[in-house]
């Protein structure tokens, strides 16, 4: 299990990389999430949508409203161009990071 | 299965967004909560454990109301904290000066007197407290007021507590700050005061109107604690 101050720091990146593939709702968003992550990472509703708001006044998310096939409206979350710009320097940053880290720790993968 | 959509918008009472940003948000927050009873449903729970599980995403409502309402809100943090405290502490600051003047009017007018209470008991010599009881049970509802008005603006414990007690700060800053400072320098302050003088200061403009204010300010802010937190809808 990852401590949730080293969680609060990737939450961003999670995000950002999830809706890199596709646009996203919220709750499907977290799914993705704790799926690809083999439950490592787990977005409940109180962490989500704090954050989500927040890259969206940044302008790097944009959300809007959707109607699904079963006519459900939800509302969808894409990376916005400026999104794009931000996901990559910070990716180069986490790597640096868990590089420095694996050296430091000579953890070594499996 | 409950009213998702009810649910959450009591919840996010007192969130400072514009009605239409805040139906949005409710219904974004219902449909995520919706979707996780659904999933959990399907998965085989029983509706009150499914209910129950999709709840335990929210520890504490307000605190999501507040991490929300800074998250979407476009005016800067300066101007949270004005409309979390500044305005409700200057508001309940108005309010018990202005009717301290109407009590003291009033009570020359009508000739009503204040409580007078001697350090040396029944003696009336100095020094002495000037209590203006009207006044202080004025405070009460003052008081929750104001811990009414930060708790609308999205303010923490804190901020309710500090707005409530706000109208006693100037007070306690004469008596601890100004007050210690004039007697040194100023030549027209009496050398003659007391310690049990300054102690019946404290208790007649801080302690006693302190009192008054939480008494009417901490209900008001355990109840709306209460029900920003409460998990039934």
């Amino acid at each position: 299990m990852i401590a949730p101050g080293i969680k609060r720091g990737t939450a961003e990146l999670a995000v950002l990389s999830v809706l890199e593939d596709r646009p996203l709702h919220g709750y499907e968003m977290a799914r993705r999430i704790e799926q690809q992550t083999q439950g490592a990472l787990r977005f409940t509703l109180a962490s989500l949508y704090p954050l989500l708001y927040r890259l969206e006044k940044r302008g790097w998310v944009r959300g809007a409203w959707e109607t699904s096939g079963t006519g459900r409206s939800r509302r969808c979350y894409r990376l916005t161009p400026q999104g794009k710009k931000k996901l990559s320097p910070i990716r180069k940053e986490w790597d640096e990071l868990f590089r420095a880290l694996r050296r430091l720790t000579k953890v070594k993968h499996a | 299965m409950p009213d998702w959509d009810e649910f959450v918008r009591e919840r996010l009472i007192g969130i400072s967004l514009e009605p239409r940003e805040r139906s949005e948000v409710a219904a974004e927050l219902a449909d995520h909560l919706e979707e996780t009873f659904e999933q959990l449903r399907r998965q085989g729970l029983p509706e009150e454990a499914a209910v129950e599980r999709a709840l335990s995403q929210v520890k504490n409502w307000q605190s999501l109301r507040r991490r929300i309402q800074v998250a979407r809100s476009k005016e800067n943090i300066m101007t949270n904290r004005v409309r979390q405290w500044w305005l409700p502490g200057f508001v309940a600051l108005f309010l018990s000066v202005m009717l301290l003047m109407v009590n003291e009017f009033i009570g020359i007018r009508f000739g009503i007197k204040p409580l007078i209470v001697s350090a040396h008991g029944s003696q009336m010599s100095a020094p002495v407290a000037v209590i203006y009881v009207p006044w202080l049970l004025l405070l009460v509802p003052i008081g929750a007021l104001a811990a009414y008005l930060a708790w609308r603006a999205g303010g923490s414990q804190g901020a309710m507590l500090l707005s409530i007690l706000f109208p006693v700060l100037p007070h306690l800053a004469f008596f601890i700050v100004v007050f210690p400072v004039a007697l040194v320098l100023d030549d027209h302050v009496a050398h003659n005061v007391t310690v049990s003088g300054l102690f019946m200061g404290l208790i007649a403009w801080v302690l006693l109107p302190g009192i008054a204010l939480l008494g009417g300010g901490l209900p008001t802010q355990v109840f709306s604690s209460r029900r920003a937190t409460s998990p039934s809808a």
